[in-house]
C-alpha cells in the first residue's frame, strides 16, 4: 500500500461505508461547477442565453425539461450512498419538490417537479454531501452501475465498487468522450450470477480472480434495449485490471470515431458492433490498443489500493448465535418468514445477510419514495447497516450488511412505515419507468398499468405460487422500463393519440440474456391487465414441477400464450 | 418539436400551450395574452382560421391560421417567460378545452397518477 493509501488508511472511521470518500480537491470542483451553472442560469433567465444555448448545459447537469415541469436527475454512482446523503435527498424533495422521489433503473434518483430558479441551489446542497448530478444525462459515458450487492453477496468474487469508482474517475469531465455520438452506459459486476444486466449495457465488465489472484474482466460490448435491442457481443475474457482503462479507452475511441452521428437512432455502440462484426470491431480496439501509449493508461495496484482504501468498510461481528435468532423469529412469525425469504440476499459474512426494501408496495408506484421514508431508510441504515444504503436497478433499496439477529427489528420497523412488501423478484416486484405521465418521450403511462397489475397479484401466496416472474414495463420505445428483458415485457405504443400496450415474451437480462419477443398486436390499455392475467393462468396450468414462467415459455414457445391473451382480448 | 405535438386537423380547433421558462409548468394562452396555468382559461384557435397569413398546413390541412399564431407567440417567449411554445389540437365534442391526444390530456390536468397534482381542482383528472 502507498503511503498515501495508508495515510488514508488510517482515518477510516470517518469514512462513509461503502462509497468513496471526497476529498478537497472533490468538492472544490463540485462548488466551482456548482456556482458555474448558477451563472448559466441566471443568464438563462435574462434572455442572455437562448433556450437553444442553454439545453445542453442544463443537461450536462442533469436538468431536463420534461412534461410538467424541470425534472432533476442525481447521480447516484455505482448505486451507493450513505443516511447523510439520503436525508439530504429527503430534505430536497420536502423543501423544492413535492415531497417524493423517483428511484430509476440507472440506480439514480429523479425529482419531478424542479424549477430552474432553484436548481443552483440544489445542485450545491448535493454538493455539500459530496453528490452532484454531472453526467446524468447527454452524450457521454453515464453514471456507472454495478451490483446491488456488492462487497456483501455471498457469491462475490471481486467487490465491483473499486473499479466502478475508478471508471467514474476516468470518465468523468473526459475530454475525448464528453461529446459522443450518444449516451454510454457501463455496468460492473463482480459475481458470476449477472445483477447487473452486463450484456444489456454498451460495455458490460465481469470481474473475476486471474492468474495469482489478480483481478481480470470479461469483457461485453454492444448490448442495449431501445428501439434495437441486442444482447452484448462477448469481446473478450481475462482483461488484466492494469489494463482496463486503456482497453477502455480504446473500445470508446472506435465507438467515438466511427459511430454514426448522422442519425441518432443509428448512433450507439451496439449499431457500430453490428456494422462491424464482432471480429471487425474487436481488431479495431485491439489496432488502438497497441498503438496507443500504454504507460499512460495503466491502472497499477498502487492506484488500485489507494482508491479502494477511500471506502470506508463494515466492522462485521454479528454474535455467535445470530441465524439461530433469525430462525426462531421466523418459525414464530409467519409474515416475516415470508418476507425474510423473498426480501434477502446470502452476505459473505457468517451472521449477516443483505435486505432489500421494496419500493413496490401492492398497487403502488414502482421506485417512488416520500421524503418520509427515505428519512426513516436513513435512520434504519444507520441502526442496521452501517449508515449504508444501495439503490438497486430493479428500483428498489438494500441494507447491505444487516445482523442476522437484528432483521426482525428491521422488519417491523419497515411496516410500520409501509417498507416491508414481500415481493422481491416475484411478479409484483415491477420496474416501471415515469411514462406518459411525467415524460416527454414516452407514448403511453407506464405506471398505472405497474399499479393495477401489483394490485390484482397482490395476494403473498399467490405470488409466491407463481414464482420468478419479472414484468417490466416501458412507455416508449426508449425502454427506461427495460421491458425487451422483461419475462414479459410491455411497452407502451401511440396509435392516432390514444395508449396501447405491445406484450413481449421472454426476455431475460441475466447471464441467460435475451430479447422478449413480440406477442402480438398492441392491446387497449383497459384490456392489458386483464390479457396478462390470462397469460399468467396459462403459464399455472401448464408448467412443470419448478419451472420459472421464463422457463415454460422456452419449452411451450409463444403460442399457448398467445392464445390465453388473444382469445378474448 | 416533437410531431405529436403538432398534430391537427383543418377544420378543428387548438390552443397554444408552452412551459413557464422559470418553473417550468404548463401554461395556455389565454384570451387576454397572458398565460394561464388554467387550459379552461385558454383561447381557443381555428385551425384554419383568420389569424394568419402562412397558408403552410402541419399535417396537409390548412393550418394557416394557427400556425400563423404559434409562431407570433413563440417570437416573443423570452417575454413572456415561456419555452418551448406549441398549439395542442382539442377535441370537437368537448364544450371545455380538452386536448385530442392522451399526451396534451396528461398535461392539462396533471399526471393520472397524482390526481392531487391537478393544475385545478375542479378538472377532471379522468385523461382518457
Amino acid at each position: 500500500m502507498s503511503a498515501e493509501a495508508e495515510t488514508l488508511a488510517d482515518a477510516a472511521p470517518a469514512l462513509p461505508v461503502g462509497h468513496y470518500a471526497y476529498d478537497q480537491v472533490d468538492r472544490a470542483f463540485l462548488h466551482d461547477r456548482v456556482e458555474q451553472f448558477r451563472d448559466q442560469v441566471a443568464r438563462r433567465i435574462s434572455g442572455a442565453l437562448s433556450e437553444d444555448e442553454f439545453k445542453p448545459l442544463r443537461l450536462m447537469n442533469g436538468l431536463y425539461l420534461q412534461l410538467h415541469a424541470y425534472m432533476l436527475r442525481i447521480a447516484i454512482p455505482y448505486g451507493m450512498l450513505d443516511s447523510r446523503q439520503m436525508r439530504e435527498l429527503a430534505h430536497i424533495a420536502r423543501t423544492y419538490d413535492r415531497d417524493y422521489g423517483h428511484f430509476t433503473t440507472r440506480q439514480n434518483l429523479q425529482f419531478n417537479w424542479i424549477r430552474l430558479e432553484d436548481t443552483p441551489d440544489i445542485l450545491a446542497r448535493l454538493a455539500s454531501v459530496d453528490m452532484h448530478a454531472i453526467q446524468t444525462s447527454g452524450n457521454c459515458i453515464r453514471n456507472v452501475t454495478c451490483d446491488q450487492f456488492a462487497g456483501a453477496a455471498a457469491d462475490e468474487l471481486v467487490d465491483p465498487r473499486v473499479h466502478a469508482e475508478i471508471l467514474r474517475q476516468w470518465s468523468t469531465l473526459h475530454p475525448e468522450f464528453s461529446f459522443l455520438p450518444r449516451k454510454f452506459k457501463i455496468a460492473v459486476s463482480g459475481s458470476p450470477h449477472d445483477r447487473v444486466a452486463a450484456r444489456f449495457h454498451d460495455i458490460g465488465l465481469v470481474a473475476k480472480p486471474g492468474h495469482g489472484g489478480k483481478v481480470v474482466f470479461d469483457v461485453f460490448v454492444g448490448g442495449g434495449m431501445g428501439r434495437t435491442p441486442l444482447v452484448g457481443v462477448h469481446l473478450r475474457d481475462n482483461l488484466p485490471e492494469e489494463d482496463l482503462l486503456a482497453y477502455l479507452e480504446a473500445m470508446v475511441r472506435v465507438y467515438n470515431e466511427y459511430g454514426r452521428r448522422d442519425n441518432i437512432y443509428k448512433a450507439r455502440i451496439k449499431i457500430l458492433v453490428q456494422a462491424l462484426g464482432a471480429e471487425g470491431y474487436r481488431a479495431r480496439v485491439d489496432a488502438e490498443f497497441a498503438a496507443m501509449d500504454r504507460a499512460r493508461y495503466r491502472l497499477p495496484p498502487e492506484t488500485v489500493a489507494a482508491i479502494r482504501a477511500r471506502f470506508g468498510t463494515p466492522d462485521l461481528a454479528a454474535p455467535a448465535g445470530a441465524a439461530e435468532s433469525l430462525a426462531a423469529a421466523r418459525a414464530a412469525d409467519r409474515a416475516f418468514d415470508r418476507w425474510a425469504r423473498t426480501n434477502t440476499h446470502p452476505h459473505r459474512h457468517p451472521g449477516y445477510v443483505s435486505a432489500v426494501i421494496s419500493l413496490k408496495p401492492d398497487g403502488g408506484i414502482p421506485g417512488d419514495a416520500t421524503a418520509a421514508q427515505m428519512d426513516r431508510i436513513a435512520d434504519l441504515a444507520d441502526r442496521f447497516s452501517f449508515g449504508e444504503i444501495r439503490i438497486t436497478h430493479m428500483q428498489n433499496i438494500v441494507l447491505g450488511h444487516v445482523r442476522q439477529d437484528q432483521l426482525h427489528a428491521l422488519w417491523q420497523d419497515l411496516r410500520a412505515v409501509g417498507l416491508a412488501t414481500a415481493n422481491i423478484g416475484l411478479i409484483g416486484d415491477i420496474i416501471a419507468c415515469p411514462g406518459l405521465d411525467y415524460c416527454s418521450l414516452a407514448n403511453a403511462r407506464s405506471i398505472p398499468i405497474a399499479q393495477k397489475l401489483s394490485a390484482r397479484f397482490a395476494s403473498p401466496e399467490l405470488q409466491e405460487t407463481i414464482g420468478d416472474l419479472q414484468i417490466k414495463i416501458s412507455g416508449c420505445i426508449n425502454a427506461c422500463g427495460h421491458h425487451h428483458a422483461g419475462h414479459i415485457g410491455i411497452l407502451g405504443v401511440d396509435k392516432k393519440g390514444e395508449e396501447f400496450f405491445q406484450l413481449t415474451l421472454g426476455g431475460s437480462a441475466g447471464n441467460d440474456a435475451a430479447v422478449g419477443q413480440i406477442l402480438g398486436p398492441a392491446l387497449p390499455e383497459d384490456a392489458t391487465v386483464d390479457a396478462i392475467a390470462r397469460l399468467v393462468d396459462a403459464y399455472l396450468v401448464h408448467r412443470n414441477t419448478g419451472e420459472r414462467f421464463l422457463d415454460t415459455y422456452r419449452r411451450l414457445g409463444a403460442a399457448l400464450f398467445k392464445d390465453a391473451v388473444y382469445a378474448v382480448a | 418539436m416533437d410531431v405529436r405535438n403538432n398534430r391537427r386537423q383543418a377544420g378543428g380547433s387548438s390552443v397554444v400551450t408552452a412551459n413557464r421558462l422559470l418553473d417550468g409548468r404548463i401554461v395556455w394562452l389565454a384570451e387576454d395574452g397572458v398565460w394561464s396555468d388554467r387550459i379552461d382559461a385558454a383561447k381557443v384557435f381555428a385551425n384554419d382560421g383568420p389569424q394568419g397569413g402562412s397558408e403552410r398546413g402541419s399535417e396537409g390541412g390548412s393550418n394557416g391560421g394557427i400556425e400563423s399564431v404559434i409562431a407570433a407567440v413563440a417570437a416573443r417567449q423570452q417575454a413572456d417567460g415561456v419555452v418551448g411554445v406549441y398549439g395542442v389540437q382539442l377535441r370537437d365534442d368537448s364544450a371545455t378545452p380538452v386536448p385530442a391526444t392522451v399526451r396534451e390530456r396528461i398535461r392539462a390536468f396533471g399526471p393520472s397518477v397524482h390526481p392531487e397534482f391537478a393544475p385545478f381542482t375542479e378538472a377532471t383528472t379522468n385523461v382518457r
